[in-house]
Formats: structure tokens, sequence, C-alpha cells
């Protein structure tokens, strides 16, 4: 079984970037209540300290459950390019429940490792970063002890979501048949989505009672800023809702998108490449849209705050001073620390197409034999990368723009006395740079197995194992 | 004036073909001086024991892989030397082929499986060629089924859509390694009886790898290795006699 761990290591690399996230998070967070408690001024109040805790909380979990999202797909995928062995051991007696604990096991394991690795590069990076605020004169020297116990709360996040999540990915094992190791066939890889409708009433539901109470919120909102506790609500129902249902979300979406890359025989296999597999083309692209809704959503909301409190300014410039720089610097951290989820998205999606790719070797032979050129398969991979990024990038622009908009009118909508409309302002550096991210993941995704798909002599189709 | 294969009425040749697998002691000589014509029109048979270099031998001939020595041609195109690019254009429009199994692209459907190599030559089919195809679909009894994706289909209607592909661009030179191989034996019989009368009626050349004499049997001609050498080239045979051949192969092994 030593080998096996091989196809592991995508796995061992989320882990460690989600435990090391965490581990960061919770030094910082430390080491800016240290600094908070010696200064005289904001000493007394344990308020900010605790908005602090909570706050890092929220990312650490975010960033923890799209990287168990990640796992999981990368650890279906594995098992759906294992069938055949599986299949094989099944024939000559393994149960099916032995061979799913065994992968849940390796989940263990590399959660473990992960864990690990998390808390020294961790502990190590935010070493670094205080070293280098106190050297710029950006924070007081503090008495922060890096033995903060506090850090094996991510560390146990970690491996448990690992463990769990490789479990929840090896379902798939138990549906393996014995006869799948002997049979020849065209290979059925699509994965049925029945056994869902629970799930998919639980999301529409999540998603009317959210969009109900975002309404209200944007409502309530006209009269009273408390409104935008009821639309946040709304917000986290509503989001809920549409990550459960993923399954159902993402497939036309990406149908849609893979419209646009034409009519060509490789645009059109990309496309329905891009959908073969929905629960894993799903799963491969929602911890991104999760990332992009996020950083949308809180980069509309500021730039409508942004918008608003420049028409202010103008007014009054001498209050208003220097809340520009403020705002600025406030959007950036919190980007960088959603972006975080993002990149683990990111680094999900790399892998599950290259290990899809690697999957589809003889089809791929099959093509070269017909008279695919490797211009041509090379292109169907890019657009594959192209659609999968395209719709995950669009689909949270479009809910980040909506919930960033409701929050900014709930929030503002009465700030001022009388209820306004609040125009949606539009974050153009950020949606510039989304754009550049979504064109740079394309690409890096589709290097690997693009390459190797150029690689295949069509002698593989005709081979018969 | 050079002769031309075409002149001979070849449609395929091989002069002096060798190949060869690794080096020194454990290399593997898979095909050792062969020298044949594949004649216009005709359906060939090509047998022989396991390894003895049958699928090499079409893999060289479709320009999948190359030799060690010797010479190819696909109708007067000496094919020997060409690259990549022009290998796969010539695959596209003068060859056709039927795997074994995993013969479709299972994104597409029946109707799109038989188009792609329309598509990928950026044409859609003439007239005369819808025709064509028209008369495929009906002839393999796929007329009802041009919505469905492979997995939808039983393996003799996959292997029917193969052959259909096959057929559709009229290529020059129609191989199928063991065609029939994962069909029960009623249904491979069906199968090969449609790849004969293609030959017999439409005049499409095919060369065919089998294990099964009663396949072999619907050729015209039957072509026995062994050892990496051509060992017998016979014409249409019954079972009876190519089995009682192929028993012999085994014995003087
Ligand atoms: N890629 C390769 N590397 C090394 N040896 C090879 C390779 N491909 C084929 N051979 C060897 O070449 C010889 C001929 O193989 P080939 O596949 O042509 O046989 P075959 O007649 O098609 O057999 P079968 O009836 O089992 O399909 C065999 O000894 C085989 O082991
Ligand atoms: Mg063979």
């Amino acid at each position: 079984m030593r080998t096996r761990m091989k196809d592991q290591w995508p796995t061992l690399l989320v882990a460690a970037l989600a435990g090391t996230f965490g581990v960061l998070l919770l030094h910082v967070t430390g080491l800016l209540a240290a600094a908070i408690r010696a200064d005289d001024v904001t000493g007394e109040s344990d308020t900010v300290a605790l908005m602090l805790g909570f706050v890092a909380t929220v990312f650490v979990v975010i960033a923890v459950y799209v990287s168990a999202i990640v796992t999981s797909n990368t650890v279906a995928t594995v098992v759906a390019g294992r069938t055949r062995t599986i299949a094989l051991l099944r024939l000559i007696g393994s149960s099916a429940r032995a061979q799913r604990a065994q992968i849940a096991k390796e989940g263990l394991v590399v959660g473990i490792a992960g864990a690990a690795i998390g808390v020294l590069a961790g502990t190590g990076a935010a070493f670094g970063v205080e070293q280098f605020a106190v050297a710029n004169r950006m924070l007081p020297p503090t008495e922060y002890d890096y033995l903060n116990p506090a850090v094996v709360l991510p560390a146990i996040a970690v491996v448990l979501t690992t463990w769990l999540a490789s479990w929840v990915g090896s379902r798939r094992v138990l549906r393996v048949r014995p006869i799948e190791a002997i049979s020849n066939s065209n290979a059925q890889d699509r994965e049925e989505l029945g056994r869902r409708r629970g799930r998919n009433v639980t999301a529409i539901v999540l998603v009317a009672i959210g969009i109900g109470l975002l309404v209200t919120g944007v409502v309530v909102g006209l009269t009273d800023p408390m409104g935008v506790l009821i639309g946040l609500a709304g917000g986290i129902l509503s989001f809920t809702g549409v990550v459960l249902g993923a399954d159902v979300v993402m497939p036309p979406v990406l149908r849609l998108v893979g419209r646009l890359f034409g009519r060509s025989p490789a645009a059109r296999l990309a496309a329905e490449n891009a959908v073969r597999n929905p629960e894993r083309s799903s799963r491969m692209t929602i911890g991104l849209v999760i990332g992009v809704t996020l950083v949308t959503t809180f980069s509309v909301t500021m730039e409508s705050y942004r918008a608003m409190l420049l028409a202010a300014q103008e007014a009054q410039p001498e209050v208003y001073a220097g809340i520009d720089d403020m705002l600025n610097a406030t959007i950036a951290v919190f980007t960088v620390l959603i972006g975080f989820s993002a990149l683990i998205a990111a680094i999900g999606m790399v892998n599950t197409l290259s290990l899809s790719v690697m999957q589809r070797t003889r089809e791929l032979g099959l093509l070269r034999a017909l008279g695919f050129d490797r211009g041509q398969l090379r292109r169907m991979i890019v657009v594959e990368s192209a659609a999968l990024t395209v719709a995950a990038t669009l689909t949270g622009l479009v809910l980040g723009f909506g919930y960033g908009w409701a929050g900014a009118q709930a929030l503002l909508g009465g700030a001022q006395g009388d209820p306004v409309f609040v125009m949606p302002g539009v974050p153009w550096v950020m949606v510039g740079v989304l754009i550049v991210a979504a064109g740079v993941l394309t690409l890096v995704a589709s290097i690997a197995p693009a390459r190797r798909a150029m690689r295949v002599s069509p002698v593989v189709a005709l081979a018969v194992d | 004036m050079q002769i031309q294969p075409s002149d001979l009425g070849l449609i395929a040749r091989v002069a002096g073909l060798a190949k060869r697998y690794g080096h020194g002691a454990g290399a593997v000589t898979a095909l050792d001086d062969v020298s044949l014509g594949l004649r216009r029109g005709e359906f060939t048979a090509i047998m022989g024991p396991s390894g003895s270099g049958k699928s090499t031998l079409m893999h060289i001939m479709a320009g999948l892989d190359s030799p060690t020595a010797g010479r190819v041609w696909l109708g007067d195109t000496d094919i020997t030397e060409l690259g990549d690019a022009a290998l796969t254009v010539l695959r596209r429009r003068r060859i056709g082929f039927i795997f074994q199994s995993f013969n479709l692209v299972p994104t597409l459907d029946v109707r799109g499986n038989v188009m792609l190599p329309f598509e990928l030559d950026g044409r859609r089919p003439t007239q005369d060629e819808q025709a064509w195809i028209d008369e495929l679909f009906d002839t393999l009894g796929l007329g009802g089924r041009l919505t469905h994706r492979p997995h939808e289909l039983s393996g003799g209607q996959q292997q029917r859509v193969a052959i259909a592909r096959a057929l559709a661009t009229r290529p020059d030179l129609v191989f199928a390694d063991e065609p029939t191989g994962n069909l029960d034996s009623r249904t491979g019989r069906e199968v090969l009886g449609l790849l004969a009368v293609a030959s017999a009626r439409y005049g499409q050349s095919i060369a065919m790898v089998t294990h099964d004499p009663v396949a072999a049997s619907h050729a015209d001609r039957i072509l026995f290795l062994a050892d990496g050498k051509i060992v017998r080239d016979a014409g249409r045979s019954t079972p009876e006699e190519i089995s009682a051949f192929m028993l012999s192969m085994e014995l003087a092994a």
C-alpha cells in the first residue's frame, strides 16, 4: 500500500496550507492582543482583543471548510482512478468497508502530517511577521509567548477535517463492484446524483429563507442601520444553501460558460468534459465560488461605503481626513485573509483537473487516433480549465455583487436620516485582479495535464489492458 | 518510371518491415522483415498466436507507430517518415479505426461520434456523404439511437457505431483490431457480417486482426503471422481449414 500514499501529496499540501494559515492567524491575533494590552489607551478594553479573536476564527473556519471540500474532492477523484484496483481487491475477497477504512486511515495520517507542518510553518511565519513589524515600527515589541496552547485548535481542526473529508470522499468505494475488474466496456464515469433530494430541499429552503431575510434587512435598513444584521443572517443562510446545492447550481453555469468557447470539436468536448462528473466539477468550483463571493461582497460593500464617505468628506474635509488610507488598508488586509481560502480552492482545482485528465489517457489516445492533433488536445484541456475557472469567477462575482449591494443598502440606506437608494460601488481594481487571477489559474491548471495529454500516444487507445 | 503501389492494385504496402523493442539481451523482435501488400477493396484478416506481432504490424501500417527498419505506404503515400501533424491528418481523412473496446468518445452521442472525423477536418459532410451516413445508420440499425451516449448502448451497438464512424469518411483503409473480441459470439458474428458487407458491397478495404477462425472465414484473404514473420498467405478459407492451420502452427511451436 506504500505506493498509494503517492497520490495523497495534494491533500497533504492543502492540509499543511490550512494548518499554516490557521496557526499564523492565531499567533498574529495573539501578538496584536498583546500589543493592545501594552498600550495605555486601549489596554483597558477587552473588546478589541475579543473582536480580533472572533474575526480570526471566522477566517480560519472558512479556510478549513474550503480545504475540507477540496480534500474530499481529491480523495473522490483518486478513488475514481483506483476503481480497477479496488474492484480487483474486492474480487479476490477484500470487503468494501476495509477498502474504505484504508483510505480514511491515509487521510488521518496525512491530516496529522499536515497539521504538524502547519504548526511549524505558521509559527515560523508569525515570528517573521513580528520581526518585520517591530523592525519597521509598525508594532511595539511584546511579551507574546509562542507556546500559545490555542494553536492546537487549528491543528486539531485540520486533522479532523482531513480525516472526515477522506471518509466522505471515499464513499464511492462502496459503489465499486467486483465485476468492474474484469469488465472491459466503455468506462462509465458519470457519478449518480440521485439520493440527493433531501439535501437539495434543504438547500432550496435555506436560499428562500435567506433571500427573505436579505430583503427584510434591506427594507429595515432604510430606517434603521441594524437592518444589516438581519441581512447578514440572510446572506449566511442563502449562501450556505448555494454551497449545499452546488451540484444543482454549478452544472448549468458550466454548460452556459462552455458555450462561450465556440463549436469547434476541441471546445465542444472541453465543455462536455467540464460537466462529465457533475459532482466533481461542482466541488472543484464551489471552493473558488466561496472565495470570490466573499472577496466581492466585502469589496462592493466597502466601495459603496467609501463612495458615501467621499461625499461626506467633500462637505467636511477636516472630520474625514485620512479616512481613505484607513479604508484601503482594511480592505487589503481582509481581501488577503479571504483570498487565502481561494488559494486553497485553486490548488484543489489544479490538482483535480490534473488527476481527471490522467484518468482519461485512453480517451486521449482515441482522440489522437481519430485525428485530433496535439494542438487540438491542448486547446481542449485549456478550454476545460477555462470553463471551470470562468464559471466559478462569474458565479462568485454575481453573488458577491448581490450580497455586497444588499449589505451596503441595509447598512447605509437610512444612515443619513432619509431613506436613500445606495448605488453599489464597483471595486474595479478588485474585479481586474480577479480576472487576471482567473486567467493565471486557467493556465496554471492546464499546463501539466496539457503537457501529459500531448505526450499520449494513439497506440494506448488500441491497447487492451 | 517508378511503379506505384496503386498500379499494382494495392491500398497499402510494407517492405522489409522490422520492429524491435529494447536493446541488447532484453531486445524483443516484434516484426522481422515483413513485406506485404493489401489489395484495394479486399477484406484481409491477420491471424497468429498471441505476441506474434499482429497489433504491431497494424499500428505501423496505420501510422500510429514507426518501424525500426523498412518502409510503409498508404496508397501512393510513403508514410514512413511523415511527421506527427501529417500523420494526424492522414488518420483523420484516409484511415478508419475499430478497436476491441473503448471506441467511442463517452461525452458525445452516437451522431457526434460518427461526425467527429468530419468536424476535425473543419467541414460538413457533402450531400453525397450525408446520404451515405444515413444509409450506414440505417444498415447498422442505429436510426433510433442517434442521440444516445455510449454508456446507454450495448457492446454490440457500440461496435456498430464504431463501424459507422470508421466507414463514414470512406477511408482508403479500415483497421480493426479484434473488433469482436468483447462481444458474445452471436453479436460478434453480426458485426463481422456488417464488415464483410461493407467490403463486398461498397468495396471498402479492411484489415482485421482476429483470433477467431469463424471471424476470419468472412475475409477474402488471411495472413498468418508467427514470431514476427508472415508464415502463410491464404485466400478465403473455411473456419475448419483455418483452425487446422492454427493448430498445426501451435504444434510446430
Ligand atoms: N511497447 C512495447 N515494448 C516492448 N515490447 C513490446 C511492446 N509492444 C509489443 N511488444 C512485444 O512485441 C511482440 C508483438 O506484440 P503484439 O502486440 O504485436 O502482438 P499481438 O500479435 O498483437 O498479440 P495479441 O494477440 O496478444 O494481441 C510481443 O512479444 C510483445 O511483447
Ligand atoms: Mg494484439
